[in-house]
């Protein structure tokens, strides 16, 4: 049986081999747990209290009392409550409540929860010992998961940030990553808009890539490479950042950005039953200053335009576009759980109306996980399903541009209730641009997991995780034969469907030993096997004789054309070996030491394997005798350092180190029979050195805690990326292709980054929290050209598409730069007549290369996290708020919309006339502002009831403001843009594609209040 | 049985499988080396060359013969064309302003869509060569499958030859060093033996849209009256040879038929590239960026695919007024009041005032919407959408007769010209011609009856009128200029390159 696994297969679809894999994998744990179970002892039933002492010893004392948590008064079931020095204990139940015999009145009781102080009482005379146990802001004693297992956090050795549920933003959240916004230093989490049905990004410590996006890994629950919408914000428990290489390392090429290891909720111990539900109303938070129609008409007749027409209406087009949302999110969740085992089961729906009319995300999720041990608690089983089932519709964003441009005397409908429909092609009515379309599109999200852990001797652990993850897409897009976008093709119908499917298999052993009290060692050693395959459709028709079919019948279209089928499959496998060694001496001097060997199908034959190794030391400074002094104020000083390096393959694809031929030169037409034949030709040049993007990075940080009631932690980096991956343009001849794929450029980040918990004040029932985190970042490109590509500098973030600005670039990348850098004129303000002026004082020509200069970069240099928590009584209050500071946006919307020859056909904002421009629209400083700025997330106020005589643990009322303010010297419609942006073309994200600029397509994000209720029983 | 043992076996099982095989898995790709071999997949390559006549666009520029940017390149630089500033539209950095008095720059975004689709078509000739090359046909099969190959990259090699002077010649795909620049007269001697090692090989009967014996002699026509200009030397009786050898053309009654949607089907012309936007061809838009905003409703009921239409190119001012009365070519371009197709009332532009093209541009850097004549060519039709169906036409009969004639009268046979002229003119609903026939006849002659076919800036500069001023060009042009600079980020991948002289 166990010969299976020495296998090659190398003749098999990879499917196949996977699944027997995963297949025999199993069926060997579990052939081995029916063996052992022979001869092992059945565990005995549980009870809710299970008193684990002998019992019948007449001198014992019996204590009873209830554990509460001194902060919500809540019973807290699952304590551990032991007699000192001994093994004896018990547990608490449900309602908090514990009995335990004790053989003396100087027995000490020892109350052990995690995330609270441990407290221990001498017994005395008393018999009964009610007790209040205080959350531990320090959280010493806390388990941090990092990958393959869990370490100490007092055994840390790298950078890593660790978020519990309590601390996640919370409220109206249609993207997971959403709750890390502002949450942990160094982590930008950017949604670039207010559409419930976009995503958003997340950067750590600036990007490693030019021409890929810069995401941290997912790994949720041990899986790495997991869609982290698959798992809605409630399921989740805690989150842990690895922020450095010697804690990322572990995941080698594709560790370079960071890990984000997410491990969803379940209860330990005991019986819960979880009600969350909101209700959400929002509203556009801000519009941009455009003239009114009477103001069009004031301005038509103040500068003489005769030839305006004025349809004699008044429209607020931004206002037609938009609408008050009311969105609901409903979850509920039970699970029950004791010593042998228990499950969880979640489920929630989520109804997000976007406030542009016809967007919204509806989702429903689903979660099912179960846990048993086995053979004397010898083996451990994990299983469970999360699903999420979207239903959305992503707006078309050409509605922004027309919603400024047309002119504001013109009505929504005609007089016979039709769409009106002044002339233009960038001033089509939105408004039936929005509502004469059908869009909607699902999206399927499934991960199924597996896992056993086996202790086989006493501190070895062998552990095997599975997982199947799978989505599915489907686009469904109609527009009818009288929309304006549907008339030339007689209406349009697509259908698209893509899938995607990763199955892995993780096995690795884990050794943990404690030697004479002062060594402790763990060590980890496995294996990775991961396949992922993608497969898509589509197919098109266009001319259909009736709408009533939308998109459900593509075959009643009349008219076909080559383009209008297609189909794509593609595979990756990536197999790895990896191995950590953690040695701590007396908890005061720590070294870890990862290394992981990667080889992916991506990569080209000359670089079939990467090597990522990492090492890191820790110093608990504190807990030196030289320092027992200063021990009652300085509860913690602990110093780590740590280098590693690690990679990123996100940006090399699949196929991509190969000479490929495809058809995209299209076809060509035969004349001996007339009809059009498909042609071949090379669509890409071979590169075989084609390999990761190399991260090689440096960590110092310290860990201070004083009198218990602040910690920070500050950690200073330098992180240097090599062989990054870009697309050269190369010579044709010799190429085939005229750009290649290369490794060749090198790009640096430096920055610090502060994270301070402080607990301000705790006094009976007040308690004051704040959290702030800060990081600074600088990012740099260090290298762009070496050996046969040759590169000065890459023009980037396009302009095409703004009038009069075809095939213009408003971005350089250059060696010595930051990515998205403006590159241009300075603008040194208007002349009396209206021209932009450059520095020398004459009117600004924008050919006037020479006069180029830096103006300024999209990277954000400072990002500021803040967020308190003030609870009183019953009444909690939070405050959540965040800010980027010192990044550049270019107002494109600005410029262009501010162009005297758009008036009177289009409109234009007050800006125009104020400040009397007339040049025309040109790039240069004049548009590029600093688009600092601090947003208040949210404020809420929650209040909290007690029903226990009817069976309610508890039941919290809330509001909650979101997106309440923010504070910023932009004059666009919002100052956080993204700087990464989805390239359908590729199907990756793409830090090149226009990075800071605000072109006419913001989704304006909307305030809201929301009114909300958890209820625990 | 041992329990520790079996643990201990199991443990290792599951941490030391031993597959480590990274092979790629083929679905949706084909590699090139498992391409190319059987005869249809060879047909299909071969095909790519045929393909990539259209152009292509990628990430930096659009390479398109019939649009943006190569037509726009050898069409602007012309005195029959212009792309005016109107508003802020068509600015684009000033690349069309360059064009027009002849101050392009290296960094033109015009100049790299002319290089790049030859080059691009070269490289796929030269793949297509070795493929064929590599499929084990049998010798004179295969000599006869590569003429028509080598047969279009003679072509490219042309247009490079032509547009920029001194460029690399890059004969093999096995080729992998950077090429440096070869001499103007290198290339046009690559050509020239290309083009007459190629000629018994290929096709002598006619057959629409390939590279057979009539398209190789055409070109060589073309190289032999363009030889003054290209290696100073005339070759007008070669010219006139190779002119001779054209057979089996008739001009169509009318000279627009050459240029309806299903032009396919003309006896007139000798080379084109086709189209068919339903088959997904793509790049021959150019009607959509001439015809004002609102135009469509003069062609359409509905604005259908007209929708972006963007007011742009135009006939330069001086054009269409030198016109015959009665010279029906005029009909290639649109002049005066355009009416509403349905309607029959006259089109307003976007500001309210009657569409009316004007010959007139007041001013070429902030034009009216309405000035400028339009490019009105090709056939336009109910229902149109932007990517149109005619055929690009490359080379018509007519071309031969007007080299000969103009041969004739630089070899001092001018009457020999006369009946020549005499036809295309009253084909064209002219009753007479005048006598004798000058360089000055020949030039006007050329002017209407190609206009706006991407012939005339050959034609400027071998009548010399292109090195003087004339409308929004003060200044006389340098003779060096005659030739396009290499680009720049050309210059910048290969650095064995050495820039034109002048630039």
């Amino acid at each position: 049986m166990n010969n299976t696994f020495f296998v090659c297969f190398t003749s098999k679809p990879a499917n196949s081999i996977i699944r027997r894999l995963l297949v025999l994998g199993f069926a060997g744990l579990l052939l081995f747990a029916g063996f052992n179970s022979l001869s092992a002892n059945t565990t005995s039933p549980s009870n809710d209290s299970k008193d684990i002492t002998g019992s019948g010893n007449l001198q014992e004392i019996l204590i009873r009392g209830k554990v509460t948590a001194a902060e919500t008064r809540e019973a807290l079931p699952g304590v551990n409550v032991s007699i000192k020095g001994t093994t004896t204990g018990t547990v608490t139940n449900l309602n908090g409540e514990y009995e335990l015999a004790v053989p003396a009145t100087d027995a000490v009781l020892v109350f052990q929860y995690v995330g609270y102080l441990t407290e221990e009482i001498t017994v005395g005379e008393q018999t009964t010992i009610d007790i209040q146990l205080v959350v531990d802001i320090i959280q010493l004693g806390d388990v941090v998961v990092v990958g393959y297992g869990t370490m100490r956090k007092n055994d840390l050795t790298g950078s890593i940030s660790s978020v519990s549920s309590e601390e996640l933003h919370n409220g109206v959240i249609t993207t997971t990553e959403q709750m890390l916004q502002g949450k942990v230093a160094g982590l930008t989490v950017i949604k670039g808009s207010g559409d419930p049905a976009e995503g958003a990004t997340m950067r750590l410590r600036g990007g490693t890539s030019l021409s890929a996006g810069s995401s941290p890994l997912v790994v949720v629950d041990g899986i790495p490479g997991v869609d982290i919408n698959t798992i809605q914000p409630s399921d989740i428990q805690s989150i842990d950042v690895l922020k450095d290489a010697s804690a990322a390392a572990i995941y080698g090429s594709r560790g370079a950005n960071g890990v984000v290891i997410i491990t969803t909720g379940r209860k330990e111990k005991g019986k819960l039953v979880e009600y969350n539900g909101y209700a959400a109303f929002g509203k556009p938070s801000n519009y941009l200053d455009l003239l009114s129609a009477d103001e069009w008409r004031q301005k038509v007749e103040e500068y003489n335009k005769t030839r305006a027409i004025d349809w004699e209406s008044d429209t607020d087009w931004q206002k037609e576009i938009t609408q008050n949302s009311v969105s609901q999110s409903h979850n509920i969740s039970f699970s029950n759980a004791n010593e042998n085992g228990g499950f969880r089961a979640s489920l929630t729906y989520m109804n997000n109306e976007g406030i542009v009319k016809t967007s919204y995300l509806e989702r429903l999720g689903a979660s099912l996980s179960g846990f048993s041990y086995g053979l004397n608690d010898k083996l451990k089983l994990d299983f469970g399903v999360h699903t999420t089932f979207d239903n959305y519709n992503p707006v078309n964003r050409a509605v922004f541009e027309r919603a400024y441009n047309v002119n504001p005397t013109a009505p929504v409908f005609d007089s016979t209730g039709a769409y009106f429909q002044t002339e233009g092609n960038i001033a089509e009515n939105p408004v039936e641009i929005l509502m004469n379309v059908n869009n909607d599109n699902t999206t399927k999200r499934i991960l199924g997991f597996a896992k056993a852990e086996l202790e086989i001797i006493k501190g070895l652990k062998a552990s095997v995780n599975t997982s199947y993850e799978y989505h599915s897409h489907q686009g469904r897009y109609y527009l009818p034969t009288y929309s304006r976008f549907g008339t030339p093709d007689g209406g349009y119908a697509n259908r698209s469907v893509g899938d995607y499917a990763n199955m892995q298999l993780e096995t690795y052993l884990t050794y943990e030993k404690e030697l004479m009290g002062a060594h402790r060692i763990n060590i980890m050693g496995g294996y990775s096997y991961l396949d992922n395959t993608y497969e898509g459709f589509m197919s098109q028709r266009r001319t259909f004789d009736t709408d009533l079919f939308l998109y459900n019948n593509l075959g009643a279209g009349l008219d076909y054309r080559t383009d209008d089928v297609s189909s794509y499959k593609g595979n990756a496998k990536l197999i790895s070996f990896f191995g950590r060694a953690n040695y701590s001496y007396r908890g005061r001097y720590i070294l870890t030491a990862t290394v992981r060997r990667d080889g992916s199908s991506r990569f080209g034959a000359n670089n079939k394997w990467g090597l990522f190794p990492s090492v890191a030391v820790a110093w608990r400074i504190s807990d030196e005798a030289f320092l027992s002094s200063t021990s009652d104020w300085l509860t913690l000083l602990k110093l780590r350092a740590g280098y590693g390096i690690t990679g990123s393959q996100e940006a090399i694809g699949e196929y991509k180190t190969l000479a490929l031929l495809g058809t995209v030169g299209g076809k060509y037409y035969d004349p001996e029979t007339e009809t059009w034949k498909a042609s071949y030709s090379p669509v890409q040049n071979a590169n075989p050195d084609l390999k990761w993007e190399t991260t090689t990075q440096t960590n110092i940080g310290f860990d201070i805690g004083l009198f218990n009631k602040l910690s920070a932690t500050i950690d200073i980096y330098q992180k240097l990326t090599s062989d990054l991956l870009f697309t050269y343009s190369v010579p044709q001849p010799p190429n085939l292709y005229h750009e290649t794929l290369a490794n060749v450029g090198e790009l640096s980040n430096k920055g610090v980054e502060l994270t301070i918990n402080w607990t301000v004040m705790q006094r009976g029932d007040l308690r004051w929290d704040v959290n702030l985190s800060m990081a600074r970042n600088i990012m740099k490109i260090e290298k762009l050209s070496g050996g046969v590509y040759e590169t000065d500098a890459v023009q980037s973030g396009s302009l095409h598409g703004l009038r009069g600005m075809s095939n213009q670039y408003a971005q350089t990348i250059r060696e010595g730069y930051a990515v998205g850098t403006f590159w241009g004129q300075e603008c040194t303000g208007l002349n009396e007549n209206g021209k932009f002026l450059d520095v020398n004082g004459n009117v600004l020509d924008s050919q006037a290369d020479s006069l180029n200069k830096d103006l300024g970069n999209p990277q954000p240099k400072f990002t500021l996290g803040f967020s308190t928590g003030l609870t009183y009584k019953n009444f909690d209050l939070s405050i959540s708020a965040y800010g980027f500071f010192g990044h550049k946006v270019l107002n494109a919307t600005a410029m262009s919309m501010n162009d005297q020859t758009r008036f009177p056909a289009l409109n234009v904002p007050h800006k125009m006339f104020n400040d009397s421009i007339t040049s025309a629209p040109t790039f240069s400083s004049y548009w590029i502002e600093d688009a600092s700025f601090f947003r208040l997330q949210s404020v809420t106020l929650g209040y909290s009831f007690h029903f226990k005589n009817i069976g309610i643990e508890r039941l919290r009322l809330y509001v909650m403001g979101e997106n309440l303010f923010v504070i910023t010297q932009y004059s666009g419609l919002d100052p956080e843009i993204k700087i990464e942006e989805y390239d359908s073309s590729t199907g990756k994200m793409d830090a090149l594609r226009n990075p800071g600029i605000d072109r006419y397509d913001i989704y304006p994000r909307p305030r809201t209040v929301s009114v909300g209720i958890n209820l625990l029983f | 049985m041992n329990s520790k043992s079996v643990i201990l076996a199991l443990a290792f099982a599951l941490i030391a499988p031993a597959c480590t095989n990274l092979d790629e898995e083929f679905f949706s790709v084909v590699p090139s080396s498992e391409y190319g071999v059987t005869p249809d997949e060879i047909k299909t390559i071969a095909g790519s060359a045929y393909a990539s006549l259209r152009g292509f666009a990628d990430d930096v520029s659009n390479c398109y013969p019939a649009s943006e940017y190569v037509y726009f390149l050898i069409e602007a630089v012309s005195d029959e064309f212009c792309v005016p500033q109107r508003g802020s539209d068509w600015y684009d950095n000033g690349r069309y302003q360059d064009a027009q008095t002849h101050n392009i720059k290296p960094d033109n975004a015009m100049v790299l869509s002319a290089w790049k689709y030859c080059y691009a078509g070269i490289s796929t000739c030269n793949f297509v060569i070795q493929s064929i090359e590599q499929s084990g046909l049998p010798e004179q099969e295969e000599e006869i499958a590569k003429a028509e190959i080598r047969g279009i990259r003679a072509y490219y090699y042309y247009l490079l030859m032509d547009w920029f002077g001194n460029v690399p010649l890059s004969t093999s795909f096995a080729e992998t060093e950077l090429p440096a620049n070869s001499g103007r007269a290198q290339v046009y001697q690559f050509v020239e033996s290309e083009l007459l090692g190629i000629a018994d090989l290929l096709q002598p009967q006619i057959e629409y849209g390939r590279f057979t014996q009539n398209v190789a002699y055409t070109l060589l026509a073309r190289l032999y009256i363009n030889s003054g200009v290209f290696i100073n030397t005339e070759r007008w009786q070669d010219c006139l040879d190779a002119c001779d050898k054209v057979s089996g053309y008739e001009l169509t009654d009318n000279v627009l038929d050459n240029f309806i949607q299903e032009n396919q089907h003309s006896d007139e012309i000798i080379f084109a590239i086709p189209y068919d936007h339903k088959e997904g061809t793509v790049g021959n838009y150019f009607l959509s960026l001439t015809y004002h905003y609102n135009h469509w409703q003069a062609i359409s009921a509905s604005a259908g695919g007209w929708s972006w239409s963007v007011n742009g190119p135009c006939a330069q001012p001086g054009v269409y007024s030198s016109f015959e009365e009665g010279d029906e070519r005029i009909a290639s371009m649109c002049e005066g009041i355009q009416y509403n197709i349905v309607t029959k009332e006259p089109i307003l532009d976007r500001t309210g005032a009657v569409l009316n093209y004007t010959e007139n541009i007041e001013n070429f850097y902030d034009a009216r919407e309405y000035e400028g004549v339009r490019i009105s060519k090709y056939q336009t039709k109910e229902g149109d959408v932007g990517e149109r169906d005619n055929d690009w036409v490359l080379m018509r009969y007519a071309e031969i007769l007007m080299m000969k004639a103009e041969c004739l009268v630089r070899l001092g046979r001018a009457a020999e010209a006369y009946p020549v002229v005499a036809q295309l003119r009253t084909r064209s609903g002219l009753a007479s011609t005048p006598n004798p026939i000058t360089l000055e006849v020949l030039d006007t002659e050329w002017l209407h009856e190609f206009l706006f076919e991407g012939i005339r800036r050959s034609v400027n500069i071998r009548f010399g009128t292109y090195f003087e001023p004339w409308w929004e060009k003060p200044n006389t042009t340098p003779v060096e200029k005659a030739i396009f600079p290499i680009p720049a980020t050309e210059l910048v991948k290969n650095n064995k390159l050495v820039q034109n002289p002048g630039y």
